[in-house]
Protein backbone atom coordinates (compact mmCIF):
# COMPACT_ATOMS: atom_id res chain seq x y z
CA UNK A 1 0.00 0.00 0.00
CA UNK A 2 2.92 2.23 1.31
CA UNK A 3 4.82 1.39 -2.18
CA UNK A 4 1.91 2.14 -4.65
CA UNK A 5 1.16 5.44 -2.88
CA UNK A 6 5.06 6.19 -3.28
CA UNK A 7 4.60 5.34 -6.45
CA UNK A 8 1.46 7.43 -7.04
CA UNK A 9 2.99 10.65 -5.52
CA UNK A 10 6.35 9.81 -7.48
CA UNK A 11 4.03 9.69 -10.67
CA UNK A 12 2.39 13.13 -9.37
CA UNK A 13 5.71 14.99 -8.61
CA UNK A 14 7.16 14.02 -12.44
CA UNK A 15 4.21 15.19 -13.94
CA UNK A 16 4.21 17.89 -12.34
CA UNK A 17 7.69 19.17 -13.18
CA UNK A 18 6.90 18.41 -16.59
CA UNK A 19 3.90 20.82 -16.28
CA UNK A 20 6.16 23.49 -14.90
CA UNK A 21 8.77 22.72 -17.94
CA UNK A 22 5.85 23.03 -20.72
CA UNK A 23 4.97 26.12 -19.04
CA UNK A 24 8.01 28.38 -18.61
CA UNK A 25 9.01 27.04 -22.43
CA UNK A 26 5.60 27.91 -23.62
CA UNK A 27 5.75 31.40 -21.54
CA UNK A 28 9.66 31.78 -23.21
CA UNK A 29 8.23 31.15 -26.60
CA UNK A 30 5.48 33.38 -26.29
CA UNK A 31 7.71 36.18 -25.21
CA UNK A 32 10.07 35.47 -27.73
CA UNK A 33 7.55 35.86 -30.28
CA UNK A 34 7.25 39.38 -29.68
CA UNK A 35 10.53 40.37 -29.00
CA UNK A 36 11.46 39.25 -32.10
CA UNK A 37 9.18 41.32 -34.28
CA UNK A 38 10.93 43.07 -37.11
CA UNK A 39 11.84 46.98 -36.13
CA UNK A 40 10.68 48.54 -33.11
CA UNK A 41 7.46 47.19 -31.49
CA UNK A 42 6.55 50.83 -30.15
CA UNK A 43 6.99 52.16 -33.92
CA UNK A 44 4.62 49.38 -35.42
CA UNK A 45 1.97 49.39 -32.51
CA UNK A 46 1.34 53.44 -33.05
CA UNK A 47 1.57 53.25 -36.85
CA UNK A 48 3.58 55.61 -39.31
CA UNK A 49 2.47 58.95 -37.98
CA UNK A 50 3.53 58.68 -34.52
CA UNK A 51 6.05 61.15 -33.48
CA UNK A 52 9.19 60.42 -31.87
CA UNK A 53 8.54 61.38 -28.43
CA UNK A 54 5.07 59.39 -28.15
CA UNK A 55 7.25 56.25 -29.38
CA UNK A 56 9.92 56.93 -26.56
CA UNK A 57 6.92 57.24 -24.19
CA UNK A 58 5.21 54.20 -25.39
CA UNK A 59 8.76 52.18 -25.40
CA UNK A 60 8.68 53.15 -21.77
CA UNK A 61 5.92 52.34 -20.95
CA UNK A 62 6.03 48.87 -21.73
CA UNK A 63 9.21 48.56 -20.52
CA UNK A 64 11.22 48.14 -24.27
CA UNK A 65 14.13 50.38 -22.73
CA UNK A 66 14.87 47.68 -20.54
CA UNK A 67 17.13 44.44 -20.84
CA UNK A 68 15.47 41.47 -22.94
CA UNK A 69 15.83 39.55 -20.20
CA UNK A 70 14.42 42.17 -17.36
CA UNK A 71 11.38 42.17 -19.79
CA UNK A 72 11.39 38.78 -19.66
CA UNK A 73 10.81 38.09 -15.64
CA UNK A 74 8.44 41.23 -15.30
CA UNK A 75 6.42 39.43 -18.16
CA UNK A 76 6.84 36.18 -16.47
CA UNK A 77 5.72 37.50 -13.21
CA UNK A 78 3.06 39.28 -14.48
CA UNK A 79 1.56 36.23 -16.15
CA UNK A 80 1.48 33.96 -13.10
CA UNK A 81 0.15 36.74 -10.45
CA UNK A 82 -2.65 37.95 -13.65
CA UNK A 83 -1.31 40.95 -14.34
CA UNK A 84 -0.40 41.04 -18.42
CA UNK A 85 -0.03 44.82 -18.39
CA UNK A 86 -2.56 47.16 -20.23
CA UNK A 87 -3.70 47.05 -23.64
CA UNK A 88 -2.35 49.86 -25.99
CA UNK A 89 -5.58 49.83 -27.84
CA UNK A 90 -7.98 49.46 -25.15
CA UNK A 91 -6.25 51.63 -22.51
CA UNK A 92 -7.37 48.37 -20.09
CA UNK A 93 -5.75 45.63 -17.89
CA UNK A 94 -5.39 42.87 -20.23
CA UNK A 95 -7.18 40.43 -17.37
CA UNK A 96 -10.13 42.24 -17.31
CA UNK A 97 -10.67 42.50 -21.59
CA UNK A 98 -9.81 38.56 -21.64
CA UNK A 99 -12.24 38.20 -18.43
CA UNK A 100 -14.81 40.57 -20.24
CA UNK A 101 -14.98 37.99 -23.06
CA UNK A 102 -14.34 34.33 -21.75
CA UNK A 103 -18.08 33.82 -21.00
CA UNK A 104 -18.88 33.27 -24.18
CA UNK A 105 -15.84 30.81 -25.48
CA UNK A 106 -16.34 28.75 -22.39
CA UNK A 107 -19.77 28.82 -22.80
CA UNK A 108 -19.41 27.47 -26.48
CA UNK A 109 -16.48 25.23 -25.98
CA UNK A 110 -18.66 23.51 -22.34
CA UNK A 111 -21.73 23.37 -24.65
CA UNK A 112 -19.79 21.51 -28.03
CA UNK A 113 -18.06 19.46 -25.56
CA UNK A 114 -21.54 18.08 -23.94
CA UNK A 115 -23.15 17.46 -27.06
CA UNK A 116 -20.07 16.20 -28.41
CA UNK A 117 -20.27 13.34 -25.42
CA UNK A 118 -24.22 13.22 -25.67
CA UNK A 119 -24.36 12.38 -29.44
CA UNK A 120 -20.80 10.43 -29.72
CA UNK A 121 -21.04 8.03 -27.38
CA UNK A 122 -24.29 6.34 -28.11
CA UNK A 123 -23.49 6.11 -31.79
CA UNK A 124 -20.37 4.40 -31.31
CA UNK A 125 -21.61 2.07 -28.30
CA UNK A 126 -24.27 1.00 -30.83
CA UNK A 127 -21.78 0.92 -34.16
CA UNK A 128 -19.67 -1.27 -32.63
CA UNK A 129 -22.53 -3.76 -31.25
CA UNK A 130 -22.35 -4.88 -35.07
CA UNK A 131 -20.00 -3.57 -37.25
CA UNK A 132 -19.70 -3.22 -40.35
CA UNK A 133 -23.83 -3.21 -40.63
CA UNK A 134 -26.06 -0.94 -42.64
CA UNK A 135 -26.01 1.81 -39.61
CA UNK A 136 -22.61 1.32 -38.95
CA UNK A 137 -21.59 2.17 -42.37
CA UNK A 138 -24.05 5.52 -42.58
CA UNK A 139 -22.59 6.60 -39.58
CA UNK A 140 -19.09 5.94 -40.30
CA UNK A 141 -19.83 7.55 -43.63
CA UNK A 142 -21.51 10.32 -42.19
CA UNK A 143 -18.53 10.98 -40.28
CA UNK A 144 -15.70 11.32 -43.14
CA UNK A 145 -18.17 13.69 -44.57
CA UNK A 146 -18.57 16.25 -41.44
CA UNK A 147 -15.12 15.83 -40.72
CA UNK A 148 -13.67 17.49 -44.02
CA UNK A 149 -16.15 20.71 -43.62
CA UNK A 150 -14.72 23.29 -41.74
CA UNK A 151 -16.76 24.21 -38.95
CA UNK A 152 -17.25 27.90 -40.16
CA UNK A 153 -18.78 26.44 -43.32
CA UNK A 154 -20.59 24.23 -40.96
CA UNK A 155 -22.12 27.60 -39.53
CA UNK A 156 -23.15 29.17 -42.89
CA UNK A 157 -24.90 26.22 -44.01
CA UNK A 158 -26.41 25.70 -40.92
CA UNK A 159 -27.73 29.54 -40.83
CA UNK A 160 -29.07 29.49 -44.07
CA UNK A 161 -30.85 26.01 -43.19
CA UNK A 162 -32.35 27.70 -39.93
CA UNK A 163 -33.47 30.85 -41.39
CA UNK A 164 -34.64 28.98 -44.77
CA UNK A 165 -36.63 26.09 -43.05
CA UNK A 166 -37.02 27.51 -39.46
CA UNK A 167 -37.41 30.76 -39.81
CA UNK A 168 -34.78 31.45 -36.91
CA UNK A 169 -32.45 33.81 -37.69
CA UNK A 170 -29.76 33.37 -34.82
CA UNK A 171 -26.89 36.00 -36.08
CA UNK A 172 -26.85 39.33 -34.07
CA UNK A 173 -28.89 37.85 -31.15
CA UNK A 174 -27.17 37.59 -28.09
CA UNK A 175 -27.21 39.09 -24.45
CA UNK A 176 -24.74 38.95 -21.72
CA UNK A 177 -25.09 35.84 -18.92
CA UNK A 178 -25.83 38.30 -16.46
CA UNK A 179 -29.02 40.10 -18.34
CA UNK A 180 -31.21 36.80 -20.11
CA UNK A 181 -29.32 33.51 -19.15
CA UNK A 182 -31.62 31.99 -21.56
CA UNK A 183 -30.82 34.10 -24.36
CA UNK A 184 -27.21 33.86 -23.56
CA UNK A 185 -27.16 30.00 -24.08
CA UNK A 186 -29.57 30.12 -26.74
CA UNK A 187 -27.49 32.44 -28.86
CA UNK A 188 -24.40 29.44 -28.15
CA UNK A 189 -26.53 26.76 -29.05
CA UNK A 190 -25.84 27.23 -32.82
CA UNK A 191 -22.73 28.09 -32.80
CA UNK A 192 -21.52 25.18 -30.46
CA UNK A 193 -23.30 22.46 -32.67
CA UNK A 194 -21.11 23.85 -35.53
CA UNK A 195 -17.88 23.34 -33.49
CA UNK A 196 -19.01 20.21 -32.23
CA UNK A 197 -20.12 18.51 -35.61
CA UNK A 198 -16.98 17.57 -36.45
CA UNK A 199 -15.35 16.58 -33.15
CA UNK A 200 -18.62 14.70 -32.88
CA UNK A 201 -17.47 12.46 -36.14
CA UNK A 202 -13.43 12.43 -34.92
CA UNK A 203 -14.63 11.37 -31.11
CA UNK A 204 -17.04 8.87 -32.51
CA UNK A 205 -14.89 7.27 -35.12
CA UNK A 206 -12.18 7.07 -32.35
CA UNK A 207 -14.28 5.89 -29.56
CA UNK A 208 -16.26 3.00 -31.85
CA UNK A 209 -12.59 1.92 -32.68
CA UNK A 210 -11.72 1.50 -29.14
CA UNK A 211 -14.81 -0.50 -28.26
CA UNK A 212 -14.87 -2.72 -31.01
CA UNK A 213 -11.09 -3.87 -29.91
CA UNK A 214 -12.17 -4.34 -26.38
CA UNK A 215 -15.22 -6.40 -27.57
CA UNK A 216 -12.67 -8.57 -29.32
CA UNK A 217 -10.81 -8.98 -26.17
CA UNK A 218 -10.92 -12.53 -24.49
CA UNK A 219 -11.92 -11.39 -21.36
CA UNK A 220 -15.26 -10.00 -22.83
CA UNK A 221 -15.74 -13.43 -24.47
CA UNK A 222 -15.11 -15.02 -21.16
CA UNK A 223 -18.18 -12.86 -19.92
CA UNK A 224 -19.95 -13.62 -22.95
CA UNK A 225 -19.74 -17.26 -22.24
CA UNK A 226 -20.30 -17.20 -18.96
CA UNK A 227 -23.71 -15.30 -19.68
CA UNK A 228 -23.09 -11.60 -18.82
CA UNK A 229 -26.09 -9.71 -20.54
CA UNK A 230 -24.52 -7.09 -23.23
CA UNK A 231 -25.33 -3.98 -21.01
CA UNK A 232 -23.88 -5.52 -17.96
CA UNK A 233 -20.79 -6.12 -20.02
CA UNK A 234 -20.52 -2.95 -21.30
CA UNK A 235 -21.26 -0.79 -18.22
CA UNK A 236 -18.94 -3.15 -16.23
CA UNK A 237 -16.24 -4.27 -18.69
CA UNK A 238 -15.62 -2.45 -22.20
CA UNK A 239 -16.54 1.02 -20.74
CA UNK A 240 -14.38 0.99 -17.58
CA UNK A 241 -11.27 -0.16 -19.86
CA UNK A 242 -12.10 2.61 -22.43
CA UNK A 243 -11.57 5.64 -20.11
CA UNK A 244 -8.01 6.00 -21.29
CA UNK A 245 -9.19 6.14 -25.04
CA UNK A 246 -11.92 8.91 -23.69
CA UNK A 247 -9.37 10.47 -21.97
CA UNK A 248 -6.84 11.19 -24.84
CA UNK A 249 -9.48 11.93 -26.99
CA UNK A 250 -11.58 14.01 -25.25
CA UNK A 251 -8.60 16.06 -24.02
CA UNK A 252 -7.82 16.49 -28.06
CA UNK A 253 -11.08 17.16 -28.58
CA UNK A 254 -11.40 20.30 -26.07
CA UNK A 255 -8.08 21.86 -26.66
CA UNK A 256 -9.90 21.60 -30.60
CA UNK A 257 -12.97 23.25 -29.97
CA UNK A 258 -11.27 26.15 -28.16
CA UNK A 259 -9.08 27.17 -31.18
CA UNK A 260 -12.23 26.53 -33.05
CA UNK A 261 -14.57 28.86 -31.42
CA UNK A 262 -12.36 31.42 -32.08
CA UNK A 263 -13.90 31.33 -36.00
CA UNK A 264 -16.79 30.40 -35.76
CA UNK A 265 -18.02 33.27 -33.16
CA UNK A 266 -17.09 35.41 -35.89
CA UNK A 267 -19.48 33.85 -38.35
CA UNK A 268 -22.52 34.58 -35.63
CA UNK A 269 -20.84 37.87 -34.67
CA UNK A 270 -20.41 36.81 -31.31
CA UNK A 271 -18.08 39.23 -28.56
CA UNK A 272 -15.77 36.53 -27.29
CA UNK A 273 -12.16 35.84 -27.56
CA UNK A 274 -12.19 35.51 -31.00
CA UNK A 275 -13.18 38.92 -31.44
CA UNK A 276 -10.99 40.62 -29.59
CA UNK A 277 -8.01 38.71 -30.73
CA UNK A 278 -9.29 40.04 -33.98
CA UNK A 279 -8.98 43.82 -32.48
CA UNK A 280 -5.82 43.24 -31.36
CA UNK A 281 -4.42 41.49 -34.23
CA UNK A 282 -5.81 44.68 -36.53
CA UNK A 283 -4.41 47.15 -34.10
CA UNK A 284 -1.32 45.61 -33.38
CA UNK A 285 -2.18 45.10 -29.55
CA UNK A 286 0.87 43.42 -28.63
CA UNK A 287 0.37 43.49 -24.64
CA UNK A 288 -3.19 42.01 -25.46
CA UNK A 289 -2.13 39.44 -28.21
CA UNK A 290 0.48 37.97 -25.68
CA UNK A 291 -1.75 37.62 -23.04
CA UNK A 292 -4.72 35.89 -25.02
CA UNK A 293 -1.89 33.80 -26.27
CA UNK A 294 0.07 32.77 -23.00
CA UNK A 295 -3.54 32.28 -21.52
CA UNK A 296 -4.66 29.85 -24.32
CA UNK A 297 -1.94 27.92 -24.34
CA UNK A 298 -2.23 27.61 -20.55
CA UNK A 299 -5.25 26.11 -20.17
CA UNK A 300 -4.27 23.99 -23.28
CA UNK A 301 -1.09 22.71 -20.92
CA UNK A 302 -3.52 22.44 -17.94
CA UNK A 303 -6.04 20.18 -20.03
CA UNK A 304 -2.89 17.87 -21.41
CA UNK A 305 -1.65 17.37 -17.76
CA UNK A 306 -5.58 16.81 -16.23
CA UNK A 307 -5.25 14.70 -18.98
CA UNK A 308 -2.26 12.83 -17.60
CA UNK A 309 -3.06 12.42 -14.14
CA UNK A 310 -6.33 11.21 -14.97
CA UNK A 311 -5.38 8.74 -18.01
CA UNK A 312 -3.51 7.73 -14.51
CA UNK A 313 -5.67 7.11 -12.22
CA UNK A 314 -7.88 4.81 -14.83
CA UNK A 315 -4.91 3.20 -15.73
CA UNK A 316 -2.02 1.90 -13.28
CA UNK A 317 0.46 0.78 -16.09
CA UNK A 318 0.57 4.08 -17.15
CA UNK A 319 1.90 5.57 -14.09
CA UNK A 320 3.82 2.58 -12.82
CA UNK A 321 5.58 3.18 -16.34
CA UNK B 1 -11.23 -10.93 -45.61
CA UNK B 2 -8.10 -9.80 -46.88
CA UNK B 3 -9.72 -8.67 -50.42
CA UNK B 4 -12.74 -6.97 -48.49
CA UNK B 5 -10.13 -4.70 -46.81
CA UNK B 6 -8.36 -4.07 -50.15
CA UNK B 7 -11.32 -3.22 -51.91
CA UNK B 8 -12.51 -0.76 -49.36
CA UNK B 9 -9.27 0.85 -49.31
CA UNK B 10 -9.07 0.73 -53.03
CA UNK B 11 -12.85 2.34 -53.18
CA UNK B 12 -11.78 5.14 -50.87
CA UNK B 13 -8.41 6.03 -52.68
CA UNK B 14 -10.20 6.24 -56.25
CA UNK B 15 -13.64 7.82 -54.45
CA UNK B 16 -11.08 10.49 -52.71
CA UNK B 17 -8.55 10.68 -55.86
CA UNK B 18 -12.12 11.57 -58.35
CA UNK B 19 -12.91 14.08 -55.94
CA UNK B 20 -9.32 15.83 -55.73
CA UNK B 21 -9.20 15.52 -59.11
CA UNK B 22 -12.21 17.92 -59.60
CA UNK B 23 -10.03 20.95 -57.62
CA UNK B 24 -6.77 20.13 -59.10
CA UNK B 25 -8.73 20.40 -62.64
CA UNK B 26 -10.60 23.67 -61.64
CA UNK B 27 -6.83 24.59 -60.84
CA UNK B 28 -5.39 23.34 -64.01
CA UNK B 29 -8.10 25.06 -65.89
CA UNK B 30 -7.19 28.43 -64.31
CA UNK B 31 -3.62 28.14 -65.56
CA UNK B 32 -4.75 28.25 -69.17
CA UNK B 33 -8.22 30.31 -68.89
CA UNK B 34 -10.97 31.66 -67.03
CA UNK B 35 -13.89 32.86 -68.76
CA UNK B 36 -13.86 36.09 -67.07
CA UNK B 37 -10.88 37.86 -65.17
CA UNK B 38 -11.65 36.60 -61.51
CA UNK B 39 -11.24 40.09 -60.23
CA UNK B 40 -12.92 42.24 -62.61
CA UNK B 41 -15.91 44.12 -61.57
CA UNK B 42 -19.03 44.85 -62.79
CA UNK B 43 -21.99 46.64 -61.14
CA UNK B 44 -24.16 46.56 -63.90
CA UNK B 45 -23.51 42.27 -63.54
CA UNK B 46 -23.86 42.25 -59.95
CA UNK B 47 -25.65 39.33 -57.54
CA UNK B 48 -27.14 37.71 -60.76
CA UNK B 49 -28.12 34.09 -60.19
CA UNK B 50 -26.49 31.44 -62.17
CA UNK B 51 -26.64 31.10 -66.14
CA UNK B 52 -25.45 30.30 -69.52
CA UNK B 53 -23.43 33.96 -69.52
CA UNK B 54 -22.41 33.21 -65.83
CA UNK B 55 -22.18 29.29 -64.51
CA UNK B 56 -22.26 30.07 -60.96
CA UNK B 57 -23.68 33.37 -61.23
CA UNK B 58 -22.25 36.94 -59.89
CA UNK B 59 -21.39 38.06 -56.19
CA UNK B 60 -21.62 41.47 -55.18
CA UNK B 61 -19.18 43.66 -57.19
CA UNK B 62 -20.57 41.60 -60.73
CA UNK B 63 -17.28 39.25 -60.51
CA UNK B 64 -17.85 35.82 -62.32
CA UNK B 65 -18.41 33.46 -59.44
CA UNK B 66 -16.96 30.66 -61.43
CA UNK B 67 -14.01 32.63 -62.64
CA UNK B 68 -12.99 33.17 -58.94
CA UNK B 69 -13.73 29.40 -58.07
CA UNK B 70 -11.33 28.40 -60.88
CA UNK B 71 -8.61 30.88 -59.41
CA UNK B 72 -9.42 30.42 -55.55
CA UNK B 73 -8.85 26.54 -56.51
CA UNK B 74 -5.20 27.62 -57.26
CA UNK B 75 -4.28 29.42 -54.38
CA UNK B 76 -5.98 26.92 -52.19
CA UNK B 77 -3.35 23.46 -53.92
CA UNK B 78 -0.53 26.04 -53.65
CA UNK B 79 -0.50 27.01 -49.79
CA UNK B 80 -1.76 23.39 -49.16
CA UNK B 81 1.83 22.04 -50.81
CA UNK B 82 3.94 24.62 -50.21
CA UNK B 83 3.11 24.95 -45.86
CA UNK B 84 3.15 21.28 -46.13
CA UNK B 85 6.57 20.60 -47.99
CA UNK B 86 7.99 23.02 -45.02
CA UNK B 87 6.17 21.70 -42.29
CA UNK B 88 8.12 18.02 -43.40
CA UNK B 89 10.76 20.07 -43.95
CA UNK B 90 10.95 20.75 -40.33
CA UNK B 91 9.55 17.76 -38.96
CA UNK B 92 12.26 15.99 -40.52
CA UNK B 93 15.25 18.19 -39.87
CA UNK B 94 14.27 17.91 -35.79
CA UNK B 95 12.12 14.61 -35.78
CA UNK B 96 14.91 12.44 -37.58
CA UNK B 97 17.96 13.38 -35.22
CA UNK B 98 15.60 13.11 -32.28
CA UNK B 99 14.86 9.50 -32.69
CA UNK B 100 18.36 8.32 -33.99
CA UNK B 101 20.39 10.08 -31.70
CA UNK B 102 17.39 9.83 -28.29
CA UNK B 103 18.70 10.62 -24.88
CA UNK B 104 18.98 14.47 -24.04
CA UNK B 105 19.10 15.41 -27.66
CA UNK B 106 15.31 13.42 -28.08
CA UNK B 107 13.87 15.25 -25.27
CA UNK B 108 15.33 18.86 -25.58
CA UNK B 109 13.85 18.50 -28.97
CA UNK B 110 10.60 16.98 -28.00
CA UNK B 111 10.27 18.96 -25.10
CA UNK B 112 10.27 21.85 -27.53
CA UNK B 113 7.67 20.29 -29.91
CA UNK B 114 5.43 19.41 -27.56
CA UNK B 115 5.56 22.92 -25.81
CA UNK B 116 4.64 24.32 -29.75
CA UNK B 117 1.65 22.36 -29.99
CA UNK B 118 0.64 23.57 -26.69
CA UNK B 119 -0.50 26.82 -28.79
CA UNK B 120 -3.88 26.43 -30.28
CA UNK B 121 -2.55 25.70 -34.44
CA UNK B 122 -5.36 28.36 -35.36
CA UNK B 123 -3.93 31.15 -32.51
CA UNK B 124 -0.23 30.77 -33.49
CA UNK B 125 -1.24 30.71 -37.14
CA UNK B 126 -2.98 33.94 -36.94
CA UNK B 127 -0.67 35.47 -34.51
CA UNK B 128 2.77 34.80 -36.89
CA UNK B 129 0.19 36.46 -39.62
CA UNK B 130 -0.76 39.43 -37.70
CA UNK B 131 2.50 39.86 -36.52
CA UNK B 132 4.38 39.44 -39.85
CA UNK B 133 1.80 40.85 -41.90
CA UNK B 134 -0.83 39.19 -44.09
CA UNK B 135 0.06 37.93 -47.46
CA UNK B 136 -0.05 34.64 -48.64
CA UNK B 137 3.76 34.03 -48.32
CA UNK B 138 3.56 34.95 -44.49
CA UNK B 139 0.51 32.27 -44.58
CA UNK B 140 2.33 29.48 -46.14
CA UNK B 141 5.12 29.89 -43.49
CA UNK B 142 3.24 30.26 -40.43
CA UNK B 143 0.83 27.38 -41.40
CA UNK B 144 4.56 24.84 -41.96
CA UNK B 145 5.46 26.27 -38.78
CA UNK B 146 2.58 25.33 -36.67
CA UNK B 147 1.98 21.63 -38.56
CA UNK B 148 5.90 20.72 -38.51
CA UNK B 149 5.86 19.37 -34.73
CA UNK B 150 3.06 16.72 -36.01
CA UNK B 151 5.81 15.52 -38.51
CA UNK B 152 8.35 15.71 -36.03
CA UNK B 153 6.54 13.19 -34.06
CA UNK B 154 5.35 10.63 -36.44
CA UNK B 155 9.30 10.73 -38.11
CA UNK B 156 10.45 10.50 -34.36
CA UNK B 157 7.97 7.76 -33.98
CA UNK B 158 9.29 6.17 -37.22
CA UNK B 159 12.65 6.38 -36.73
CA UNK B 160 12.82 5.12 -33.08
CA UNK B 161 11.73 1.53 -34.74
CA UNK B 162 13.58 1.36 -38.02
CA UNK B 163 17.21 2.35 -35.85
CA UNK B 164 16.64 -0.92 -34.83
CA UNK B 165 16.78 -2.55 -37.91
CA UNK B 166 19.45 -5.36 -38.59
CA UNK B 167 20.58 -3.00 -42.16
CA UNK B 168 21.16 0.23 -40.07
CA UNK B 169 23.61 -1.98 -37.36
CA UNK B 170 25.32 -3.25 -40.66
CA UNK B 171 25.67 0.39 -42.03
CA UNK B 172 27.24 1.49 -38.88
CA UNK B 173 29.18 -1.50 -38.92
CA UNK B 174 30.51 -0.27 -42.09
CA UNK B 175 31.45 3.20 -40.74
CA UNK B 176 28.48 4.89 -42.44
CA UNK B 177 28.10 8.40 -41.09
CA UNK B 178 25.15 9.60 -38.83
CA UNK B 179 24.06 11.82 -41.46
CA UNK B 180 24.37 9.12 -43.87
CA UNK B 181 22.75 6.74 -42.25
CA UNK B 182 19.50 9.07 -41.62
CA UNK B 183 19.41 10.62 -44.94
CA UNK B 184 19.75 7.64 -47.53
CA UNK B 185 18.49 4.81 -45.07
CA UNK B 186 16.25 5.87 -42.64
CA UNK B 187 14.24 8.16 -44.35
CA UNK B 188 13.38 6.49 -47.34
CA UNK B 189 12.21 4.04 -45.01
CA UNK B 190 9.75 6.86 -43.52
CA UNK B 191 7.52 6.91 -46.84
CA UNK B 192 4.93 4.34 -44.92
CA UNK B 193 4.26 7.07 -42.39
CA UNK B 194 5.15 10.04 -43.81
CA UNK B 195 2.69 9.68 -46.89
CA UNK B 196 -0.51 9.82 -44.44
CA UNK B 197 0.70 12.16 -42.54
CA UNK B 198 1.49 14.32 -45.66
CA UNK B 199 -1.83 13.89 -47.35
CA UNK B 200 -3.94 14.09 -43.44
CA UNK B 201 -1.09 17.82 -43.55
CA UNK B 202 -2.71 18.95 -46.72
CA UNK B 203 -6.20 18.60 -45.24
CA UNK B 204 -5.59 20.22 -42.05
CA UNK B 205 -3.94 23.19 -43.71
CA UNK B 206 -6.90 23.56 -46.47
CA UNK B 207 -9.13 23.59 -42.81
CA UNK B 208 -6.67 26.26 -41.37
CA UNK B 209 -6.05 28.46 -44.67
CA UNK B 210 -9.97 28.83 -45.14
CA UNK B 211 -10.42 29.76 -41.74
CA UNK B 212 -7.57 32.46 -42.14
CA UNK B 213 -8.68 33.76 -45.08
CA UNK B 214 -12.75 33.80 -43.68
CA UNK B 215 -11.17 35.94 -41.06
CA UNK B 216 -9.48 37.93 -43.96
CA UNK B 217 -5.89 36.97 -42.75
CA UNK B 218 -5.02 34.54 -45.62
CA UNK B 219 -5.02 35.22 -49.35
CA UNK B 220 -5.39 39.14 -49.52
CA UNK B 221 -8.08 40.64 -51.66
CA UNK B 222 -8.71 41.02 -54.36
CA UNK B 223 -7.53 37.85 -55.07
CA UNK B 224 -10.12 35.07 -54.57
CA UNK B 225 -9.81 32.11 -51.94
CA UNK B 226 -12.37 30.49 -51.03
CA UNK B 227 -12.66 31.47 -47.16
CA UNK B 228 -12.42 35.26 -48.12
CA UNK B 229 -15.38 34.31 -51.07
CA UNK B 230 -17.23 32.60 -47.90
CA UNK B 231 -17.42 36.13 -45.92
CA UNK B 232 -17.90 38.24 -48.33
CA UNK B 233 -20.58 36.20 -49.49
CA UNK B 234 -22.34 35.82 -45.63
CA UNK B 235 -24.27 39.09 -46.16
CA UNK B 236 -25.97 38.15 -49.31
CA UNK B 237 -26.27 34.26 -48.48
CA UNK B 238 -30.21 34.37 -47.86
CA UNK B 239 -30.59 35.51 -51.14
CA UNK B 240 -27.88 34.66 -53.14
CA UNK B 241 -26.94 31.21 -52.14
CA UNK B 242 -24.88 30.56 -55.09
CA UNK B 243 -22.30 32.58 -53.58
CA UNK B 244 -21.79 30.29 -50.37
CA UNK B 245 -22.72 26.59 -52.18
CA UNK B 246 -19.90 26.86 -54.89
CA UNK B 247 -16.98 28.07 -53.04
CA UNK B 248 -18.36 25.86 -49.96
CA UNK B 249 -18.42 23.05 -52.27
CA UNK B 250 -15.04 23.15 -54.32
CA UNK B 251 -13.36 23.88 -50.52
CA UNK B 252 -15.08 20.56 -49.13
CA UNK B 253 -14.79 18.47 -52.26
CA UNK B 254 -10.72 19.09 -51.69
CA UNK B 255 -10.66 18.31 -48.29
CA UNK B 256 -13.27 15.61 -48.42
CA UNK B 257 -10.74 13.82 -51.22
CA UNK B 258 -7.75 14.31 -49.31
CA UNK B 259 -9.25 12.14 -46.34
CA UNK B 260 -10.53 9.68 -48.60
CA UNK B 261 -7.51 9.37 -49.85
CA UNK B 262 -5.34 8.88 -46.67
CA UNK B 263 -8.32 6.88 -45.46
CA UNK B 264 -7.25 5.03 -47.73
CA UNK B 265 -3.60 4.38 -47.91
CA UNK B 266 -3.75 3.42 -43.74
CA UNK B 267 -6.55 0.98 -44.28
CA UNK B 268 -3.53 -0.53 -46.87
CA UNK B 269 -0.47 0.60 -44.89
CA UNK B 270 -1.50 -0.83 -41.81
CA UNK B 271 -3.13 -3.95 -42.95
CA UNK B 272 -6.09 -3.21 -40.23
CA UNK B 273 -9.90 -2.37 -40.44
CA UNK B 274 -11.75 0.10 -37.80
Amino acid sequence: MTETTGRNMRYLAIKLLELLATLLLVSFLTFAAFSIIPGDAAGIMLGPNASPEQIARLRTELGLDKPVIVQYINWLGGAFTGNLGTSVAYKLPVISLIAERLPVTIGMSVIATVMVIVISYPLAILSARKPGRIGDQVCSFLGHVLFAVPPFVLSLLLIIFTAKFLNIFTVGRYAPPSKDPGMFIGSLILPSFAIALPKIAMTFKFMRSAIIEQNNSEYVKTAKSHGLGNIKILMTHVLPNSNVSSITILSLVLSDILGGSLIVEQVFNLPGLGRLLLSAIARRDFPLLSGMVFYLALITVVLYFAADILAGLADPRIRLK
Amino acid sequence: MKTKKSSLSAAFFITGLILLGIVVLAFLISIVHTPYDPNLTDVTAKLQAPSSAHLFGTDNFGRDVFSRVLSASKYTIFISFAGVFIAAFLGILTGLPAGYFGGFKDRAIMLFNNSIMCFPGILLALVAVAVFGASMFNVVWALGLVFAPTFARVIRTGTLEIKERDYITQAKVMGASPVRIMTSHILPNLMPQLLPATVIGLANMTLFESGMSYLGLGVQPPDASFGKMLADAQAYMTGAPWLIIFPALMLILYILGLYFISEGLRITLSGGDN
